[in-house]
């Protein structure tokens, strides 16, 4: 297969509502959607979500390196088509070669967010050629997937009217937005009226030092907390090491976990206890396979993890691998249209009562994406290849 | 049910009131939006209420024996056949379209596009646990829009004469939800209050149903659809 053509939407989807955490306030989703054509007129879709306080990546210069650096690669590489494997590793690895020919790094920024887009792009082009779904790489070892909520930093008022939410939803397993002055009422308050058959887990996306990490973790224990995520920022430390040695609440790394190094590092220094995998933070599929590989060596349980404002695509992708991993404690995605206010798929890929979710079986990631709805949302858009001859 | 009832209607009037002073309501009334805009504001009234006398079925099937009788009667008069007289709901809206110039194909179009959403609401993944809860959600979106007809579709009829120039005998579908339809309004509202009872609704449950089903604005969601706000203040085009 060639790729001759495609196309980037940066996107700008508003949000029902606007959905907070320590570090930031987001009102729209700014999803990168990367189009690619194939030489028989196959189109495959690929997200990623460029996070600078993760990755470094803005969607400018996402856009900038997907157009410079990841197309040319692609346009100028053949690709040999894919087969049902029950080794999606071994399966994707030409891609990863190919793709791993453009440097993954310019001094602080990885280009996690951009890989991700043109991998998922290129996975879904070569499935959708041959008919095939995810599945035939990723079988799915369960029948459904079952999703957590997340409730966002806020007033414990606006906390308690979420958690109504997802308690009438049926969802059991819930996730808070820690870091603020208000974290602890908030989680208490959830408690009180969820009672003690809701899992509650929480996430300070870095806000705290070791101190007040341990400090919060101390209030939060009559709680019955499942894991407390990224209490610390992303940085090397050994505040990590002596955090897992003091925390009575089993830690997840997350913004501390983007490349395979820091997965590795992270298995050798046994300092988390989860590992919060996200596609587009990780990279696409098959970085996000080698770390769940690694982690399941080391004993590390999983998450499959979301960004905030993912579209269809990334909810399917991470459909997939939360069907497919043989161990996995919990899920969060799928927020669909719960969350922004028109989703890019015909079909909606939202969770339903309870958080369970079907697996998906249609050819590629199993969404059908309305590309009339990427030009609405488009803040911007690049040609690429013949597109850009095209339209020039 | 007192409380209840005060508290739907102030959600209600709230919702009603953000739809009339959007832009883009106000660039219709003014006569500031294009015709495009209007055409697109047809389309998406006719979109949202073209299957309508389906969704009073099923909320027919599903009403408590108080609410049996009023919904019945919503039912046939929206099918046409509340009297030997009397056109189907769906008929007005498509002499509506026709009025405006929708050839044949638009009209199609339209259909689809309403069946279309039928058929999210019946498979897109339902965040409900029973029909007990998905009942109460279409029932509250039903009658929101009963009353913010019965207190806005003169004036939309009347921006539909002046400034998209549809005469007074194509707009009868605006004249049926109007003032005179008052009367529905308060009769969804009563029926909504034997739904919660019937069915044992607590308070809380009914509160969370009704912020869960307008966390956006139904009326902006549904009638502005596709439409710009940039559209509504451009040059018209005569």
């Amino acid at each position: 297969m060639r790729i001759i053509s495609g196309k980037i939407y940066a996107l700008q989807i508003p949000f029902v509502e606007a959905f907070a955490h320590s570090t930031k306030n987001r009102r729209f989703s700014d999803s990168i959607v990367v189009r690619l054509t194939a030489d028989d007129g196959t189109n495959g879709f690929g997200e990623g979500l460029a996070r600078e306080y993760v990755t470094g990546e803005t969607a400018e210069t996402s856009l900038q390196y997907i157009k410079k650096c990841l197309f040319p690669l692609i346009e100028a590489s053949a690709f040999a088509e894919l087969d049902a494997s029950p080794n999606a590793l071994e399966a994707l690895t030409p891609i990863d070669e190919i793709l791993s020919a453009a440097a993954n790094s310019s001094g602080e920024i990885i280009w996690n967010a951009a890989r991700s887009a043109v991998e998922l792009a290129l996975i879904d082009c070569l499935l959708k050629r041959r008919r095939m779904s995810l599945a035939a790489l990723l079988p799915p070892r369960r029948k459904q997937v079952v999703y957590s909520g997340v409730i966002t930093a806020g007033t414990p008022e606006k906390a308690l009217q979420h958690a109504r939410h997802f308690k009438l939803f049926g969802i059991n397993h819930l996730k808070i937005k820690i870091g603020d002055e208000q974290s602890v009422d908030r989680v208490a308050a959830i408690r009180k009226l969820l009672g003690a058959s809701v899992s509650l887990r929480v996430d300070a996306n870095g806000a705290y030092s070791a101190a007040e990490a341990i400090g919060v973790i101390k209030e939060l224990a009559p709680f019955s907390i499942e894991s407390i995520e990224q209490p610390l920022p992303r940085r090397p430390s050994s505040d990590d090491a002596f955090l897992k040695k003091h925390s009575t609440i089993p830690l997840m790394a997350d913004e501390s976990l983007v490349t395979l190094k820091d997965a590795e590092n992270l298995c050798n220094s046994a300092s988390f206890d989860f590992f919060n995998l996200r596609v587009s933070k990780c990279g696409g599929i098959f970085n996000t396979l080698k770390i769940a590989a690694l982690a399941a060596k080391s004993g590390v349980r999983l998450q499959i993890g979301c960004q905030v404002g993912e579209t269809a695509i990334l909810s399917a992708v991470g459909r997939h691998l939360a069907a497919h991993f043989a161990d996995i404690e919990f899920v969060e995605g799928s927020f669909g249209n719960l969350l922004l206010t028109e989703d890019i798929s015909r079909d909606a890929v939202n969770f339903g009562y309870g958080g369970r979710a079907p697996i998906l079986r249609g050819d590629g990631f199993g969404v059908e994406i309305r590309e009339e709805l990427l030009e609405k949302f488009a803040a911007a858009t690049v040609s690429l290849g013949r597109e850009k001859s095209i339209n020039a | 049910m007192e409380n209840l009832c005060s508290l739907i209607e102030t959600n209600y009037a709230a919702q009603t009131t953000e739809f009339v002073e959007s832009g883009i309501f106000r660039a219709l009334e003014n006569g500031a939006a294009n015709l495009t805009v209007y055409d697109k504001f047809i389309a998406n009234i006719c979109r949202t209420h073209l299957k309508s006398p389906q969704i009073l079925a099923f909320l027919y099937a599903i009403a408590p024996p108080k609410a049996v009788e009023n919904l019945r009667s919503n039912l046939l008069e929206e099918l046409g056949l509340d009297t030997n007289e009397s056109v189907s709901h769906p008929s007005l809206l498509i002499d509506l379209a026709r009025s405006a110039g929708f050839d044949t194909e638009s009209l199609k179009s339209l259909e689809n596009a309403a069946q279309e959403e039928l058929r999210h609401v019946i498979c897109d993944p339902i965040l409900f646990g029973t029909l007990k809860e998905i009942g109460l959600s279409i029932l509250l979106e039903t009658v929101s829009f009963e009353w913010m007809l019965s207190r806005t579709a003169s004036r939309t009829a009347r921006f539909l004469t002046t400034h998209r120039s549809l005469p007074p005998e194509h707009l009868q579908w605006f004249h049926h939800h109007s003032e005179v339809d008052i009367k529905h309004a308060a009769e969804g509202l009563a029926a909504i209050a034997d739904y919660v009872e019937f069915y044992q609704f607590e308070p809380d449950e009914v509160e969370t149903i009704l912020d869960v089903t307008f966390r956006n604005n139904v009326f902006i969601k549904r009638y502005f659809r596709e439409i710009e706000i940039g559209e509504s203040s451009g040059a018209r085009n005569q």
